[in-house]
């Protein structure tokens, strides 16, 4: 923005997402988006290595189950799951449609959707494993 | 220090001498009812006349007391002492903003990003000005949240979007284009949302959603700007697939 001479900009200081925990949530949340997208990734390259033959698959797959890409999966999976619940969250906070006379309280909009998430994801683990 | 006094840190920043901003401490007399801005007065006409702030109506209606109190962006006259007393209470102007001095900053930015919205009832024809503009009471609730706004800049210096992209055209700007655009008397909805619909319009936000929380009307600008979102798509796709649909 313009400034006369005599002005004092303003400079952000280096961990402002430290100064509440609101804003380190936010972090976290955008940090879980770009997990998301580097996790697909990871995916599509299980593709190619399924493409590339059985060995290569076999290889890939055996890298996946060592225990330090174990745990990075761990911690990937919670900010991926962080992620998902912190959208969740901000659906009932921002209804552009309304279905009701009121807006729903955001807790309820919440809860729905993280049971249409567990309904969905249970279904996908079934197809998959046949049952759990 | 006596056990009824109160340590102010307050940032100084004198543009006449140049320099970096500082802090320096106060020391006054506490009472259990003193809101922040009885402090900053207190300073003002018994240690040191220098120091430079801006309030009006002391009573959270004119929005000119803004400043981050404790880190947290509050209105002063609204923000009691003893809420926010952690050994000291430290006053800064509000983040994201150019300072002019102490704890005045500037807002021209602002207000320019303001009147990009239009912020009044736009109509084509004014037609016969005696007449009424009928609104019912469900016409008035609809816009009526938006229109608490008192343009107190907190949900700017709360933003970290603005702070970041500062052509952003931020949350109480936004707040207020939708406060008209809800308005049954209005016609300018389509300009404001060709405005909003932009690289520096909505579409900045990232619902960090903190604007909200700092709002001292309730305004919740967060939600009116992902509600804006949601009538510039709409908007945009009237217009590709019925360019010669109305406005509205």
């Amino acid at each position: 923005m313009p400034m006369t001479s005599r002005e004092y900009a303003w400079k952000r200081r280096p961990g402002w997402w430290l100064r509440n925990r609101r804003y380190l949530m936010f972090q976290l949340r955008e940090a879980g988006g770009v997990i998301c997208a580097l996790y697909g990734l990871v995916l599509l390259n299980m593709l190619v290595q399924l493409r590339a033959g059985e060995s290569a698959y076999t290889a890939f797959l055996d890298l996946l189950r060592t225990p330090p890409v174990l745990y990075l999966n761990v911690v990937l999976f919670a900010l991926v799951v962080w992620h998902a619940l912190t959208w969740f969250m901000l659906i009932g906070k921002a209804q552009p449609i309304q279905f009701t006379r009121q807006p729903l309280p955001w807790k309820v909009v919440f809860g729905i959707n993280v049971l249409l998430w567990l309904g969905v994801s249970g279904a996908v683990v079934y197809l998959i494993f046949g049952g759990i | 220090m006596a056990a009824s006094d109160v340590v102010f840190r307050v940032k100084r920043y004198r543009p006449e001498s140049g320099g970096r901003p500082t802090f320096q401490e106060y020391t006054i007399p506490y009472r259990s009812d003193m809101v922040v801005l009885d402090g900053l007065n207190y300073i003002k006409d018994h240690i040191d006349p220098t120091l430079t702030f801006r309030w009006s109506c002391r009573m959270g209606i004119c929005g000119s007391c803004g400043a981050d109190v404790n880190g947290q962006p509050r209105l002063t006259c609204g923000t009691y002492v003893r809420d926010v007393h952690k050994g000291a209470v430290t006053v800064e102007p509000l983040s994201n903003f150019p300072i002019l001095k102490d704890l005045v900053v500037d807002f021209d930015d602002f207000l320019r990003k303001l009147a990009s919205v239009t912020p009044y009832i736009v109509r084509k024809d004014w037609g016969d000005l005696t007449k009424e503009y009928v609104q019912y009471p469900e016409d008035v609730e609809a816009y009526r949240q938006q229109s608490l706004c008192i343009n107190c800049m907190l949900c700017y210096a709360a933003c970290p979007v603005f702070g970041s992209s500062p052509e952003f055209v931020g949350p109480a700007a936004s707040a207020l284009a939708l406060r008209y655009n809800r308005d049954t008397r209005d016609e300018g909805a389509d300009a404001r949302l060709a405005r909003l619909n932009t690289r520096t319009g909505v579409w900045e936000c990232t619902f960090v959603g903190e604007c909200s929380v700092v709002c001292p009307k309730d305004v919740d600008p967060a939600a009116a700007i992902q509600t804006l979102k949601f009538l510039a798509t709409m908007r945009h796709m009237r217009r590709l697939l019925m360019p010669g649909s109305s406005s509205r």
